[in-house]
C-alpha cells in the first residue's frame, strides 16, 4: 500500500512537474521571443572593453632633395651633368601608392595614398603614415605620379585637388613632376627651364615606381619609436641617364607624349635610399 | 475575406516590387524629379552620379554655376552664353566659341546632352571626365579666360554662394571639387531620349514617322549608322571626315592630344540628337545647313590626310532625294522636352 500510495503520490508530483515545467519553458521561450524581437532593433549591449594594446605605430618618409651630393637649396647656382649652370626655382611632384614591407615579407599597403611635394614647404616633404601595424620593416616601394585610375576619376580633394596647379585642365590629367628655374645656357630667350612632365596612360605614361631597401638596420615601428626614413632624390639625375639633357634645346616640356616619357625615364632612377632614424 | 486577401496580396507584390526596382532606371522621366536615367535599350552610361548622389540643393547650385558669368575672369561670359538652352546647348549661329573681350576660339560649342554616356570630352577628346570638363571653357584663355583658384575666391566671397554650397554640401568652404561635382549634376541630367522619333521607336503616343522620315532613317541605317551609332547617334571615335584644313586655324584635333601622326585632323564623332537645332555644324561650325553638310558626305575630296576609309571612295553615294530624305530624319531627332525643360533654364 505504502508502495502503491508513493507510485500514486509519485504520478501526481510528476504531473505537476510537467506542467511547471511546460508553463516555465512557455514563458522563457515567449520572453526570449520577446528579447530577440527586441534584439533587432537594439543596439548589441556593449561588452566591457578589454583595455586597448597598441598595435600600431607611425613611419615618417622624408625626402631629402640633393643636387648630386649636395643639398638643393631653391634659388641658388649648381651645374648640372652636363656641366650648365642652373638654379631651381620650383620643384614639385606626387608620390602615391606607398607600400612597406616587413621583414618577413608580408606588407602594409597605405590606404589614399598620395601626396604632393614641394621643394619650398619643407612640411609637405616628411610624410607620415599611420596605423602602421608593429613590425620591422626592410624597404618600401611607391610611385612618383598619379596612378591612371585616379588621373581618370573626376574632381578630386586635398593633394589631388585640380586646384594645386599640378593639373591640365586642356588634356586631362596630373603634372606628374614639376621643375622650373633657369640656366645661362637655357635656349629659352629669357633663360628659363620649364619642364612639366605628365602623361598617364598608354606607351607615353610618366608615371615610375620605386623599390628602395634599407638594408641594416631595418624600421622598427613600435609602441615607442616612429622611425623616419630618409630618401634622397637627385635632381642631377633628372639631367641624365639614359638621356643627357642639353639645356640649349631641352629647356621647355609641357605636354604629355615622346618627350614627356624621355624625361620620365630620366627620372627613373632618382631616388636613392638615404638612411634611418629610429 | 476577399479585401483583406487582396490587400495581402498586393502588400506582398509591394515588397516584391521594391526588391526588383533598380532604382536609377526609371522611364520616362518623371517631370520634376531629379533622377539618373537609363533608356531601355541604351548601354550603361560611363558616368552614374554614385560618388555624386543627386539632390535637388547640388542641381540648383551646378544650375546656378551654369548660368554664372563669375565663372569667367572678368565676369563676363557664363556657360550658358554659348551653351543655350533653345539650340540643345550649343551656340546658335556662332561658328565659332566666342570669349572674354570678344575674343574668338577656334572651335565651336557643341550641344550639351547624354553626357553620362561620353568616355571623353571636347573635340579633340582630351578632357576624360564629366567632372573635370567645365575646367577646360573656364581656363581657356579664349573663352572664360580664369584660373581656378580666383574663381574659388569669387565664390567664396558671395553670401549666395556661400549659401548655396551650405546647402548643396553641409559647408561654406568653397571647393573645386564640390563645385565641378554641383555642375556634373546639372549637365549630367540633361538627359535627351524624347524626341519624336524615340516615341516612334518606343511605340508611345501613337508617333509615327512619314515616308520621307522612314527613308532617311533606312538610308541613315545604310550611310551613317556607323559613325552616328544608335541611340546615342555616335560611337565616339575619332575620325577625319574629309573637311579641308582650314590654314588660319591648322587644328590638328586629337593629335593635338596625343601628338600622334595617325591622328592628326580627326574629330570627335559628334551626336545627331538634336542635330536640327545645333547649327552651325562641325567643329569649326564651317557649314551653315545640314544641306551643305550631306553635299560634304556624298563629295568627299580624296587624298586628304588620315581620310577615314568609310569616305575614301568620293564619299557617300546619295542622291538628291536621299539627302532629302535624310534631312526629314534628321529633324525627328529633336528633343522639344529637353529643349523646353524649365529645370534646365536660367533661373536669373
Amino acid at each position: 500500500m505504502i508502495f502503491g500510495f508513493a507510485i500514486i503520490d509519485h504520478q501526481k508530483l510528476l504531473k505537476n512537474y510537467i506542467m511547471k515545467a511546460i508553463i516555465k519553458f512557455t514563458t522563457i521561450a515567449l520572453f526570449l521571443g520577446f528579447i530577440s524581437c527586441k534584439k533587432d532593433t537594439k543596439e548589441p549591449e556593449p561588452t566591457p572593453e578589454p583595455t586597448p594594446v597598441a598595435t600600431t605605430g607611425s613611419l615618417k618618409i622624408q625626402f631629402d632633395h640633393l643636387v648630386g651630393a649636395t643639398p638643393l637649396v631653391l634659388n641658388q647656382n649648381y651645374v648640372n651633368p652636363k656641366l650648365d649652370t642652373f638654379k631651381v626655382t620650383k620643384l614639385k611632384y606626387y608620390i602615391s601608392n606607398i607600400v612597406i614591407t616587413k621583414n618577413d615579407n608580408s606588407t602594409f599597403v597605405e590606404p589614399e595614398s598620395y601626396y604632393l611635394l614641394d621643394a619650398s614647404n619643407p612640411v609637405s616633404t616628411v610624410l607620415t603614415l599611420t596605423n602602421v601595424p608593429f613590425a620591422s620593416y626592410k624597404s618600401i616601394s611607391f610611385m612618383l605620379g598619379v596612378d591612371s585610375a585616379r588621373s581618370a576619376s573626376g574632381a578630386q580633394t586635398g593633394a589631388l585637388s585640380q586646384a594645386n596647379g599640378m593639373y591640365w585642365n586642356w588634356s586631362s590629367g596630373y603634372v606628374m613632376f614639376k621643375l622650373e628655374g633657369s640656366s645661362p645656357q637655357s635656349g629659352a630667350s629669357n633663360k628659363s627651364l620649364v619642364y612639366h612632365i605628365g602623361g598617364y596612360s598608354g606607351v607615353n605614361k610618366t608615371q615610375r615606381n620605386y623599390n628602395l631597401n634599407f638594408g641594416s638596420p631595418t624600421a622598427n615601428v613600435s609602441s615607442g619609436t616612429t622611425p623616419k626614413v630618409h630618401l634622397s632624390v637627385d635632381i642631377n639625375e633628372f639631367f641624365k641617364t639614359p638621356t643627357l639633357i642639353d639645356v640649349a634645346t631641352q629647356y621647355y616640356q609641357m605636354a604629355a607624349g615622346v618627350n614627356a616619357k624621355m624625361y620620365a625615364d630620366n627620372y627613373a632612377d632618382m631616388f636613392g635610399f638615404g638612411y634611418i632614424t629610429n | 475575406m476577399n479585401k483583406i486577401a487582396n490587400i495581402f496580396f498586393l502588400f506582398g507584390v509591394l515588397i516584391f516590387a521594391s526588391c526588383k526596382v533598380d532604382p536609377r532606371i526609371v522611364e520616362p522621366l518623371p517631370a520634376n524629379n531629379l533622377v539618373e536615367v537609363v533608356p531601355a535599350g541604351w548601354p550603361q552610361p560611363v558616368y552614374s552620379f554614385s560618388v555624386n548622389t543627386i539632390t535637388e540643393d547640388k542641381f540648383v547650385l551646378g544650375r546656378a554655376l551654369f548660368y554664372d558669368p563669375i565663372l569667367s575672369v572678368d565676369s563676363t561670359i557664363s556657360c550658358g552664353s554659348c551653351h543655350q538652352q533653345s539650340a540643345a546647348f550649343a551656340h546658335a549661329d556662332h561658328d565659332l566659341s566666342h570669349g572674354i573681350y570678344d575674343r574668338v576660339g577656334i572651335r565651336n560649342a557643341p550641344g550639351i546632352f547624354n553626357l553620362n554616356w561620353h568616355p571623353n570630352f571636347m573635340h579633340d577628346g582630351g578632357i576624360n571626365h564629366i567632372e573635370v570638363m567645365p575646367l577646360g571653357p573656364i581656363t581657356n584663355t579664349l573663352e572664360m579666360g580664369a584660373d581656378i583658384n580666383p574663381v574659388i575666391a569669387k565664390l567664396q566671397a558671395s553670401s549666395k554662394y556661400k549659401n548655396l554650397f551650405k546647402k548643396a554640401f553641409g559647408t561654406e568652404t568653397v571647393n573645386s571639387q564640390n563645385m565641378l561635382r554641383a555642375m556634373a549634376q546639372f549637365m549630367g541630367l540633361m538627359y535627351s531620349y524624347n524626341s519624336k522619333f524615340d516615341l516612334y521607336k518606343r511605340r508611345e503616343s501613337n508617333a509615327e514617322l512619314s515616308d520621307a522620315e522612314l527613308r532617311g532613317y533606312n538610308l541613315f541605317l545604310t550611310n551613317c549608322n556607323t559613325c552616328h551609332k544608335e541611340p546615342l547617334f555616335t560611337d565616339f571615335s575619332f575620325r577625319s571626315n574629309g573637311l579641308a584644313v582650314n590654314p588660319f586655324i591648322n587644328d590638328t584635333g586629337r593629335a593635338h592630344i596625343t601628338g600622334e601622326a595617325q591622328d592628326r585632323f580627326k574629330f570627335k564623332t559628334p551626336s545627331l540628337r538634336n542635330i536640327a537645332k545645333t547649327a552651325p555644324y562641325m567643329h569649326d561650325g564651317r557649314f551653315n545647313t545640314l544641306q551643305e553638310c550631306l553635299d560634304h558626305y556624298a563629295n568627299v575630296k580624296p587624298n586628304l590626310v588620315n581620310l577615314d576609309p568609310l569616305l575614301q571612295n568620293s564619299g557617300l553615294p546619295l542622291s538628291t532625294q536621299d539627302k532629302q530624305d535624310i534631312i526629314a530624319f534628321l529633324n525627328t531627332l529633336t528633343d522639344y522636352k529637353l529643349l523646353a525643360d524649365r529645370r534646365f533654364a536660367d533661373p536669373n
